[in-house]
């Protein structure tokens, strides 16, 4: 590629540790290198296994000598996607498939860490969200586990995209259900089914899309929760968080809530008041509202003439 | 020292092991998360005030996570694939002939890729299917497959002494030493209280190794008596997102992390951090020393700029 270069073909310059020599000493705790190639000496061996494929089940099942020092989440992408079969079969195994909670929840590593901070924001997410999720009876993505890591209420996400896939999988049967009959001549053949395979594929991006946000976000704990504690800090200078929540979810129910009271007309002359002609009127209604009883206003008139 | 900016984020940068001005940088759309990847590979200037220039550029349909120089062709670069698959290109082969090859076997994303510098003849590959798989550029399929870990494996990097020997770091917080010979890993270290992102060999003594993790740290182990590590670099305020012993000094050592520097260390003295590097502006996630110039850094991060700097200058100078 490259004819002016130092070196080409088939071997690089000999790397600077190779020219030093040998350093390490005696006791190191591994077999004298083979001769031969790479495949050659990995077949000698006899555990050469070409192009072994580990789906995830198979990955379960393997020997696991490992000495873990926490438990470990399931991956979101466990879903079973791989051999989904159509039709009623394929619900069940997704709802036994799922088992989220062991690894956060008995790991605690992450309850712990943002426990408190986060409680109003994570009830937020999770709660209400996944409380009525028709796949975990016991809600086990509600308050316990996500809610209270907030991260979590994201990565929970994904699974509302799920519950839509597999809705449509139960309409999906339907229509195939009756036409397909093998032995119709008058049938087409079997028509692949094109809508839903590919509801499938985006339903998979989905997964991998937040598969990916979720490995993110592990690779990089502590920055999120710098983030999400700046995020409440905000929140939380403005001091008006809650308040000002369950102020609008009331409003939204139909009710109206006190703050109207404040809603008072202006004095003759603009000045609502006496004594403070320039300041601003917001501060007027507050203080008024404050030190007048509600329906005094002859007073404030009163006062007025007294200027 | 010269700069390349790359249109999507950057995730790993390599030197190649042939020519001294040639890095490959692998890159990802929307950070990794959705889109496409590319893969540069990067000529550098004998003078250093001229801009970095791009040899050729490779497409991919998902992002590129990792990329690694083969060791017996000097045109040849193997990238992990986002989307499970891993990809050999030959440069001196024309754009429409590549890639030469694409094995996809992995079931998840491929988060690293690592070329046998001893035997030159193989490479292995680290997945999020807790799996990593040997390869050899002459056969069609993997030659083995090494499943143990308990969660995604993020990097799986050979014992630059030892030929049939590897180590493999995983977010189930294990590190783990393989022999290709052996039916299982012939040795477990539960390093660290959280994943571990990235390990190294050290290139002086086959039995030093180095792993950083989530907990912001870096250690140091000796495999012969691995119940205490040697030293403990504490440091990054962040995530440690890779780790690479110098090629030239024995107790020298790279890394890069979230918290968006580039650090060198030396673990063998009580204070290890040599120097800190803050040139980039979002997190620093792929880092090298090249093997034939001494002192030659490389990084590359999210902020999608490639840098390339002599140990003891301002990145960012030109």
């Amino acid at each position: 590629m490259d004819p002016n270069s130092q070196s080409s073909g088939s071997n690089p310059p000999p790397k600077p540790w190779e020219r030093a020599g040998s350093s390490s000493g005696p006791g190191a705790p591994f077999k004298p290198p083979s001769g031969g190639s790479t495949s050659d000496v990995v077949e000698a061996s006899g555990t050469a296994k070409p192009g072994e494929i580990v789906t995830s089940t198979d990955r379960n099942a393997a020997i696991n000598r490992s000495t873990l020092a926490r438990p470990v989440p399931a991956r979101p992408w466990e879903q079973n996607y791989g051999n989904t079969s159509y039709g009623g079969g394929a619900l069940g195994g997704y709802g036994s498939s799922m088992n989220y909670n062991s690894g956060y929840g008995s790991g605690g590593m992450y309850g712990s860490s943002y426990g408190g901070g986060l409680g109003g924001v994570g009830g937020m997410y999770g709660g209400g969200m996944y409380g009525n999720s028709m796949y975990r009876g016991g809600g086990g993505y509600g308050g316990g586990l996500y809610g209270s890591s907030g991260m979590y209420g994201g990565g929970g996400m994904y699974n509302s995209g799920l519950g839509g896939q597999m809705g449509g999988y139960g309409m999906g049967v339907g229509p195939y259900g009756g036409d397909q009959d093998p032995n119709n001549p008058f049938n087409e053949p079997p028509s692949p089914p094109g809508f839903w395979i590919s509801m499938l594929r985006v339903m998979q991006g989905v997964v991998n899309f937040f598969g990916r946000i979720s490995i993110l976000i592990d690779q990089n704990t502590q920055a999120f929760h710098l983030f999400m504690t700046a995020m409440l800090q905000l929140f939380d200078r403005s001091g008006m968080l809650y308040g000002e929540l369950a102020r609008f979810v009331l409003r939204l129910l139909g009710v109206k809530t006190k703050p109207k009271k404040v809603n008072h007309p202006p004095g003759p002359n603009g000045h609502p008041f006496h004594g403070q002609p320039n300041s601003s009127g917001n501060v007027n209604y507050i203080e008024g509202a404050k030190t007048a009883p509600s329906g005094s206003w002859d007073n404030v008139w009163g006062n007025d003439t007294s200027e | 020292m010269p700069v390349f900016k790359t249109p999507f984020n950057g995730y790993s940068v390599k030197f190649s092991p042939f020519y001294e001005n040639r890095i490959a940088v692998a890159t990802a759309q929307n950070f990794g998360i959705l889109g496409n990847g590319r893969l540069h590979v990067l000529e550098l200037s004998s003078n250093p005030s001229l801009p970095i220039t791009e040899l050729i550029a490779y497409d991919t349909a998902d992002g590129v996570y990792d990329v690694t120089w083969s060791e017996s062709h000097d045109s040849v670069v193997v990238a992990a694939v986002a989307d499970g698959s891993v990809k050999l290109y030959d440069l001196a082969l024309p754009p429409t002939s590549n890639p030469i090859r694409s094995f996809h076997e992995h079931t998840r994303e491929v988060h690293s890729a690592d070329y046998n510098p001893v035997r030159r003849d193989s490479f292995l590959s680290a997945s999020w299917d807790d799996t990593v798989k040997l390869w050899t550029v002459d056969r069609p399929t993997s030659v083995r497959t090494f499943k143990e870990h308990a969660y995604c494996v993020y990097s799986a990097v050979w014992n630059p002494r030892h030929a049939d020997v590897f180590a493999s770091a995983s977010g189930d917080c294990t590190l783990r030493i393989w022999d290709v010979r052996e039916p299982g890993s012939t040795m477990i270290l539960p390093a660290h209280d959280h994943e571990i992102l990235s390990c190294d060999w050290n290139k002086y003594d086959e039995c030093i190794i180095a792993t950083a993790s989530v907990d912001k740290s870096i250690k140091v182990w000796d495999v012969r008596s691995f119940r205490v590590p040697i030293s403990v670099l504490n440091g990054h305020s962040y995530a440690v997102r890779k780790v690479k012993f110098s090629p030239h000094v024995r107790n020298l050592m790279v890394s890069c992390s979230y918290d968006m520097s580039v650090c060198v260390w030396d673990f063998m003295v009580e204070d290890a951090l040599v120097s800190r590097y803050d040139h980039h502006t979002e997190f620093a996630v792929g880092v090298d020393m090249s093997v034939l110039v001494e002192g030659l850094i490389a990084s590359t991060g999210w902020d999608e700029l490639a840098y390339v700097w002599q140990h003891g200058t301002d990145p960012r100078a030109s």
